[in-house]
């Protein structure tokens, strides 16, 4: 029992790894992809459109193993799989963070802009210091399911042969002709989205001050 | 007298509309200017221009003798390099207030100081202090502006614009979203503010207000000025003119 914690433990480190380097470049990553999805610019709004619609139309499952196997197929190449699995991570949840922050930004009325444009804050202030702050405010429910569905996500990893928590519950499973790994497993989603959701939410009653 | 604002032929279309036709007036300083005219006429528009919210087509404009555009060949030519300093001597006041809403009332009318003037935290408090007190509202400087009626949102707004010590303060119907009695809040503010001479340009369907305060008015339609001169009040020439202000009879 000991040991089967252990591994357990460390298969939940393996999905926290995948959880806060997922969170690291596509929180920023998305912002990228907004801009991309609202700029002037028509083939950059239109091949942004199109790789959000492909992200959000696949399943995530597929797409690992997309990009596991396309860079040996495609080129002969192959990285390891746990580099494979974050950079499928990353570039999908990019896409849904970017469609959180686009309908944050198309949120905040224009007049913000336009009061601080006649004040004569520069652009860059007027991002960091003015609109931004609101948009976090409004986006934060969206993004808390959405972190929280990264949590659960993380279970896909295994399909690439990652050993996160799922796939250490499911072969202690097997081994021991039990379904108790199974439900330890799920105590420990739980607990990770308790926790996360608990940020969450005093993020959001901080953020509370102001409507 | 000296003159703020020179106006000279300006243009603007939006696409295939064309908004402002072949404008031209002149405001001194000192003087407030009221700026009158159905919906539609293009009243926003030009004094989004001014305040450089949106481009000239056509025209010449000096504010306090500093040009931002000149027509050069049918086109308005910027002058970049005074945008900036033109844009720090015009002030614009919003019908929907457009306050800083995770901002406090005080932050909201010393941010610009401290960010845009960069002065300092005591300077800009103490500035900030004082306009509030001037508009009754030293005691919610430390509100957010979603707990404040909508008066004090525009009296705050004002403050905020006054702030940065603009030449010329342009108001764009600064009493649309409130009801009669926030209205006559917000028109006594303006009064005062007309009393110490302060610069002003007022757009308005107050026609009782704009009246009293008025040392020049435009009446506007359809991209043109009708009518100027503040006799268009008592005693239109135009008939235009006269069937506009008489949808007003009967207002207060
Ligand atoms: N950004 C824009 N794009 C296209 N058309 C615009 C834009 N802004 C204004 N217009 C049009 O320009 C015309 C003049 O608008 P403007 O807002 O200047 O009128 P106004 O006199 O301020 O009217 P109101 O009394 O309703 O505020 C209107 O027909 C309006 O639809
Ligand atoms: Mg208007």
């Amino acid at each position: 029992m000991a040991s089967l914690i252990m591994q357990m433990l460390e298969g939940t480190v393996t999905s926290l790894r995948i959880f806060f380097l997922t969170l690291i470049f596509s929180l920023p990553l998305g912002f990228v992809v907004a801009k991309g999805k609202m700029t002037a610019i028509r083939p950059v709004r239109w091949l942004t459109d199109l790789y959000i619609q492909i992200m959000r139309g696949t399943p995530l499952i597929l797409q690992l193993i997309f990009f596991y196997f396309a860079p040996f197929y495609l080129f002969g190449v192959s990285y390891d799989r746990f580099t494979a699995c974050i950079v499928a991570f990353v570039v999908n949840y990019s896409a849904y963070f970017a469609e959180i922050y686009r309908s944050g930004l198309q949120s905040i009325d224009r007049g913000q802009h336009e009061a601080a444009k006649v004040l004569g804050f520069t652009r860059p202030y007027t991002f960091f210091h003015i609109i931004l702050p609101q948009v976090i405010k409004k986006i934060m429910p969206s993004l808390g399911n959405e972190v929280i569905t990264l949590v659960k996500d993380t279970a896909l990893a295994q399909t690439i042969g990652v050993a996160e928590l799922f796939r250490v519950a499911q072969t202690a499973s097997s081994r021991e002709f039990s379904t108790v790994p199974i439900f330890i497993a799920g105590i420990f989603y739980f607990v990770m989205n308790y926790i996360v959701s608990r940020i969450f939410s005093v993020a959001e009653r901080k953020l509370g001050y102001y409507r | 007298m000296e003159r703020m604002i020179q106006l000279e032929n300006l243009s603007k279309s939006f696409g295939e509309t064309e908004v402002i036709r072949n404008i031209s007036f002149s405001i001194e300083k000192g003087e407030v200017l009221s700026i009158i005219g159905p919906s539609g006429s293009g009243k926003s528009t030009m004094l989004r221009i001014i305040t450089q919210l949106e481009r000239a087509d056509d025209g010449t404009l000096t504010v306090d003798g500093e040009t931002l555009f000149r027509s050069v060949g049918g086109k308005a030519e910027y002058d970049r390099s005074a945008e900036r300093r033109i844009g720090l001597k015009t002030g614009l006041v919003f019908q929907s207030f457009n306050l800083f809403p995770h901002f406090s009332v005080l932050r909201n009318v010393m941010e610009a100081q401290r960010a845009v003037l960069k002065r300092s935290r005591e300077e800009a408090e103490e500035k900030a202090m004082a306009l509030l007190r001037k508009m009754g509202l030293e005691d919610r400087a430390r509100m957010y502006p979603y707990q404040l009626s909508g008066g004090q949102q525009q009296r705050v707004s004002i403050a905020r614009a006054l702030a940065l010590d603009p030449q010329i303060l342009f108001f764009d119907e600064p009493t649309s979203a409130l009801d009669p009695e926030l209205t006559r809040e917000i028109l006594h503010v303006i009064r005062g503010l007309a009393e110490e001479k302060m610069t002003m340009a007022v757009v308005t369907h107050e026609m009782h207000f704009a009246k009293a305060i008025s040392d020049n008015a435009i009446f506007m339609d359809k991209g043109v000025i009708v009518e100027e001169g503040t006799s268009l009040f008592s005693d239109p020439t135009e008939e235009r003119t006269r069937q506009f202000l008489s949808s007003f009879e009967g207002d207060d």
